[in-house]
Parts: structure tokens; sequence; C-alpha cells
């Protein structure tokens, strides 16, 4: 009889880097039909060549650097997707595979893959995207086709270089913000495909309520503080996306509660400033590439009381 | 109103824990034709055989006498002969004193020394009954029982709670006793109560077990000062200090004993046993261990102390499959063993059979800082920070990160998503930290 030593626990939980990407997936699904529908075929194109580009990169790499190959574990398509999700529809196809392969060689890998990249693959590849081709990432057109009832009006006609509706206050009615009748890129516009994916991943427990909560309150509340249209400041440009996919990757925020409350709240307070400004079209990308920066000092920075001691300062 | 604690996991939920195929196996009584009774089952000093090959002893004799402060002796659990004094692996990092004696099959106790009705009984001579039969803690601790009955001077303990939480997954052997011999276990926390001079009792017990806590409820009743309390079914609700946490909302300071805030606890198990010493005189010759996993009749058995977990597995029918990995105790804690011939001891209560497919370990990789160790972690630990710094070899970094005040519960590498032992890696600081003095 040849039996197995090992320490407990003897049985783990089933989840894995595997189903929780898989979980993200899932909650990406009605952002990913939404924008197809509305962008045409077109978005299908740019959201392909952003996953085959990182799935690639990632495999390619992972081989050359004689590294097991994880790509099975689904994160490459996740980042792949969120790049795609984050680009407008009419840019050309090798734009997207580019910032595929920042996200994945530049930002991830070369840090040491999985886990060890200090900010958002996806958010620092349109980041860089945003500053290398500020024309092709910034011009956004109407979708082709509308979701609803609508007065608004479709495609081509109306191509504005800004946060959408950032730049015309009162020019779309909530009801097209919801439903994602406006300018913008593939993911960002259908606020209610970002909601359920949002649900999703609270009813499944990818995620917890509190980072994309507090963040667009904070935007909300300093909105509404100064007067703006709160309800429009929130359905606006990248904020709800950003909140909900974005600002929740585990690897780049804060591990404890109270980190990740300040993480949240200096989201909202950079969005609402940079909007504020009106320094530059939108703030969300550089919001969370900013408070990534600061998640390991905000980890030091915080502690929590341990059972039967005082609470310890760190 | 639910009791219970902040943090914590509910492993093989969907499973039910793994209790189902034992949960209503009635308890069973099985006696080995040989016994190997080791001479360290508690924590302390191993006790000194006082017997040698060949002699004859009756159920319940002494073969062993304390050694130090914390000793406790050692009884036989079968009458017959000694065939044998041996040094034997067992569970330990050493081999352990072993006496090895071969049943007559007759069963014949020793004379007892029986204190009769609890209120009776002088208070000292309940706590040195409790020494003389030899017991330690039942749930698992091992530590020697008439130690945590006599508190230091200055700790004044106000509260005996009886763990009858049972979170540990597959084991059902507390249920059975609560279900089947309620009364016995009052006894005991009686006898415990008058011994420490304590005016309140606890018995408490986790939800998903109503047919426990309605038979310990009537078991209670009359009797003054005891009550039963409901616990939300959460590992580690038994451990002992989440289950102080969750009945009185006190913590047990940091490297400290429930002592200092007032509190005693002892396991259901251990509260029969001390029953059966104080009122019958009776040693702890046997206790109740689950039986169960891949054996074709998963069972709840009163086993005699040093039966083989071999003979054990064969009193549950046998093993059902080829088996892959056994294990003494739950699946969040338990020890696998090296070969089924290891003795059940007194802090056995679980053995848990794998197949060969549930023993191979899924592979580690990255940690991707989801946060579920800190919200699994019942100490409030920051596993994920811990885990770098046991890495990187920083021990004096993880010592001041309060890794000495894990309970291994193995919460976290439970639901940890990369699959990262965590808990076995903390395991071992705190061993390498004692070890060094660091």
């Amino acid at each position: 009889m040849n039996l197995r030593l090992s320490t407990g626990p003897h049985f783990v939980s089933r989840e894995s880097t595997q189903t929780l990407m898989l979980d993200v997936i899932i909650a990406l699904i009605p952002t990913t039909a939404a924008g197809i529908y509305l962008f045409g075929t077109k978005a299908a194109w740019v959201l392909a060549a952003a996953v085959i580009a990182a799935v690639a990169c990632e495999y390619i790499f992972q081989k050359l650097a004689k590294r097991p190959v994880r790509v099975t574990d689904l994160s490459a398509v996740v980042t792949g997707l969120l790049v795609g999700l984050n680009m407008p529809a009419e840019v050309p196809l090798w734009l997207p595979a580019i910032g595929s392969a920042i996200a994945i060689l530049l930002v991830k890998e070369l840090f040491g893959g999985i886990g060890h990249n200090f900010l958002n693959p996806a958010l620092l590849a349109r980041g860089i995207l945003l500053a290398s081709w500020p024309a092709r990432m910034s011009v956004y057109f109407m979708p082709v086709r509308l979701l609803g009832n609508t007065s608004a009006i479709p495609a081509g006609v109306d191509a504005v270089s800004s946060a959408t509706p950032l730049i015309r206050p009162g020019g779309y009615e909530i009801y097209d913000l919801l439903l994602g009748n406006i300018p913008g890129t593939i993911g960002e516009v259908c606020k209610i495909a970002i909601l359920i994916g949002f649900l999703y991943m609270l009813f499944v427990g990818t995620i917890k309520w509190h980072i994309p909560v507090l963040f667009v309150g904070t935007v909300a509340l300093i909105t509404w503080i100064t007067g703006g249209d709160v309800l429009k400041a929130v359905l606006s440009g990248g904020l709800l996306f950003g909140a909900v996919f974005m600002a929740t990757d585990y690897v780049t925020n804060p591990m404890l509660f109270t980190g990740q409350v300040i993480f949240a709240i200096g989201c909202g307070v950079i969005v609402a400033v940079v909007r504020m400004t009106k320094a530059y079209p939108e703030g969300v990308t550089f919001a969370i590439l900013l408070m990534n920066i600061l998640t390991p000092l905000i980890d030091r920075m915080t502690s929590r009381k341990v059972y039967g001691t005082v609470k310890q300062h760190a | 109103m639910k009791f219970s604690f902040k943090g914590g996991i509910h492993p093989l939920k969907e499973q039910h824990e793994g209790k189902i195929p034992s949960r209503e196996q009635a308890i069973k009584e099985f006696v080995a034709e040989k016994v190997l009774i080791p001479m360290d089952m508690h924590i302390g000093a191993p006790s000194e055989p006082c017997v040698k090959k060949g002699d004859k002893v009756l159920l319940g004799q002494v073969i062993a006498t304390p050694v130090g402060k914390f000793g406790i002796p050692v009884h036989a659990s079968v009458s017959g002969e000694v065939t044998g004094v041996v040094s034997f692996q067992q569970l330990g990092k050493k081999p352990s004193m072993c006496v090895e004696i071969t049943s007559d099959g007759r069963d014949e106790w020793v004379e007892l020394n029986p204190l009769g009705e609890v209120e009776a009984a002088p208070r000292e001579r309940i706590i040195q009954q409790v020494k003389d039969a030899g017991i330690c803690g039942l749930g698992g601790a091992c530590f020697p029982t008439h130690i945590k009955m006599s508190p230091a001077d200055n700790q004044k303990v106000d509260i005996v709670i009886l763990n009858g939480a049972e979170c540990e997954t597959f084991l059902t052997a507390d249920y059975r006793l609560m279900l089947e011999e309620p009364e016995h276990i009052v006894d005991g926390l009686r006898a415990i109560m008058r011994a420490m001079n304590v005016q309140k009792g606890i018995i408490a017990i986790e939800d998903n077990k109503k047919e426990a806590i309605r038979s310990m409820e009537q078991a209670v009743q009359g009797r003054e000062g005891i009550r039963v309390v409901t616990l939300k079914t959460k590992y580690p609700q038994g451990g002992e200090k989440q289950l102080i946490e969750s009945v009185t909302k006190r913590q047990v300071p940091s490297g400290g004993l429930p002592g200092d805030i007032g509190v005693a606890v002892f396991n259901v198990g251990t509260a029969a046993a001390i029953a059966d010493a104080v009122i019958y005189g009776k040693p702890l010759v046997s206790r109740i261990t689950t039986v169960t996993g891949c054996v074709r009749a998963p069972s709840n058995l009163r086993l005699r102390i040093g039966t083989s977990f071999q003979d054990a597995i064969d009193a549950a029918g046998g093993f059902s499959e080829e088996p892959g990995k056994v294990f003494a105790g739950g699946s969040m804690t338990g020890i696998a063993i090296p070969d089924t011939g290891v003795s059940v001891i007194k802090a056995n209560n679980g053995i848990v059979v794998l197949n060969q497919k549930d023993a191979i370990k899924k592979p580690e990789t990255s940690c991707i800082r989801c946060g579920r160790c800190i919200d699994a972690c019942p100490i409030k630990l920051s596993p994920q920070r811990l885990n770098v710094l046991v890495d990187q070899a920083d021990l004096s970094g993880a010592k001041k990160q309060h890794v000495m005040d894990c309970i291994v519960c193995g919460s976290c590498s439970y639901v940890c998503p990369a699959k990262i032992e965590l808990c076995a890696k903390f395991k071992e600081a705190k061993e390498k930290i004692t070890a060094r003095r660091i």
C-alpha cells in the first residue's frame, strides 16, 4: 500500500485561478455582446485581435523563457478582452495586437508573470496607446446600431474626440447613456451590460462590492458637492467599466479592506479632479494606474487587529 | 440566536462536510485482538512503562506511570498479556515507546475506585481522579485535562464551555456521543464545574446538528447554570479561540491561555471520559472514532486505545477502493499516516480514507492576491503577506506579523485558488521560530 503523506487540508476548494478568470470572462459577456451589437463586426475583430495577441504573446514568452506555460489559466484571455474593450471600434487591427503585447509582455511577464505585475496590464497598455496614438485611441464614433427606442442618431455622423458626453452635457438622454447609444470604446458604452457583469461577479463572489461602489460613489459625491450632474457623471466615459472591471483587479489593488477603501476613494477623487480641471478628457485610466502605483505603499501602511492582540501600527 | 466569530470558511459545503455516510450510524463497540499503546499520547513527557513482556494485565490496569508535571498514566485497554514493549514509528517525528497487549478476550476490569455522585465528591479528589484516569483532551489537543482543571492562582475561571461544535469535516463521533449519551456528557460537565468551582456551564453545538442540540437540551433540563448554545456552522468554530470568541465575545490574549480570560474549554468526549472516571472510577481505555471515506461501512466505533488503524478500517468493512491517503482526524487538520499499522490514540477522533484520485495534490500556481486567505483567517492574520515573508526566509519578519498566533486551521490553504500550501508553510515557520528561538 502506497499512502500519500501531506499536511492538511486534504481537500481544498474547487476554485482556482482558472475558475476565477472564467467568472470574469462570463461577467464580460454582456459587455462584449453589447459592444459587438452596437459597433458591429469591426468591434468583434478588434476584440478577437486583442485576445489572440494576448494569448499568443503569453504562450510564446513562457515557451522562450522556459517557464511553465500557463495560458490555460485564462488570465491572458481576460487581459486581451479588456485591452480590446478599452478601444474604439474604429482602430486598425494592429493597434489592439500591440496593446495586448504591451500588456502581456511589458507589464505582466517581464515583472514575473501572473500575480507579480504592479500595474493593471490592460490599463497600462491603454495608457501607452493613448500617449502613442492619441488620435486613433480617442476618436470615438457613434455605434452603428442602437439599443432600444431612441432618438439618438447612429453611426459615423457624430465623431467626437473626448470622453463622450462629458464635453456636451445634456447632449444625451440617461436612457441612451444606460443602453450605450453614445460614442465611446467598445466596452464602456453599455452601462446596463457592465452592471449585469458586476452583479454576476458579486453573486458568484469573484469580487466584493466596496471598490466599485466607493470609487463611483466618490465621483458622484464630489460631483454633487460641486454642483454637477451626478447621474451623467456616473454614466459617462469609462468610469463604470473601470470601477467594475479594472479597479477590482486582485493583483493591483490593496489586500486589506481598509486599504481597498483608501484605493477606491483615491481613484474616485483623482477622476473627479481630472474631470473638473478638464486637463484631460478622461481620468479613469490614469486614476486607477496611479492608485496601482500607491498600492504597495497602502498595503504597507494598513494592518488589521490580529485576534488577541492590541491594534498594531505597521 | 446563533453565536459566531469573524472569518472562517465552510469546507466541503456541497458534500455536507463529508458527514453524511457516518452520521446516522450508531456507536458500535469494537475490541481489537491486539493493541499497541503509545506512551506519548498527551502533551508533556512520555509516560514510563511499568510492565514487561509476559506480564498479565487487566483492563484498566496502569501500564505506564506519569513523568513530570504534565504527566498522566497509561492504562491497559484490553485484558490479556503484554507481548512486547517496543519502539514503533507512530505519527510523531521520532518513534514512540509502545506497550503491546494481546487480548484474552475476557475484558476483565481491574478493581475500580468510583467516587459515585458528582456532588458528593470532594473537589481535589475529582481532579486527582481525572489525572489517574489518564485523561487528556479528546478533541485532538492531547492536553492533560487535570492541568486544564487546575488553573493558575491568578486565573479566575467563571465559564466552562463544552465543545460540541465538531466543525471538522467527516467527523461524527461527538455528534453520536451527544445523541446517545447526553446525560453522560452533562455529568462530566458537572464534575468539571464542581472541581473548578464554576457556576456557569455552556454546551456549544453547531446549528447543522439539530438532533444533538435537542438531545443535549433535554439532558440539561433542571441542571442549574448549564445551558446549550447554538453556533453558526462554520469552520473552525470548534477551534478553542474561535469557540471562546463566539460564545463569550472575549479573545484569548496573544500567547496567553483561555484561563487568562476566565474560560476553560473541554471537548464533549473529554467530559464523558471525566464522568466515567469520576462516577465509575473507569480510566480512559477507549474512545469514539469516526471511520469513514472509502471504507465499505462508514461507522462510529468505540475503539480501544492502541487499536491499529488497519483493524479499525477492517471493522468498518475494509477499504472500498484502492486507498491513496489515510489521515487521522478530519480533512482540514488531519494528519496523514504513512502506514495503517499506527495506533489509535486518545485524541484520535477520526480515520478517513481517500481514494487514489482524491489523494492527488493540485498543482501550485502563483498568488494572484485575491484576498480569500485574508477573509478566511479566523485569527485575522494576513496569510498572503506571511507567505511572502516565509518565502523570503524572513522568519523574524513573519514573527512580527504574528505567525506565532496562527492556529494552523488550514482555512487559508483551503480557499487559495492558487493551491498554495499556506498553512503547511506557516506550521513549518512556527516550528523553526520555536527551534531557533527567533
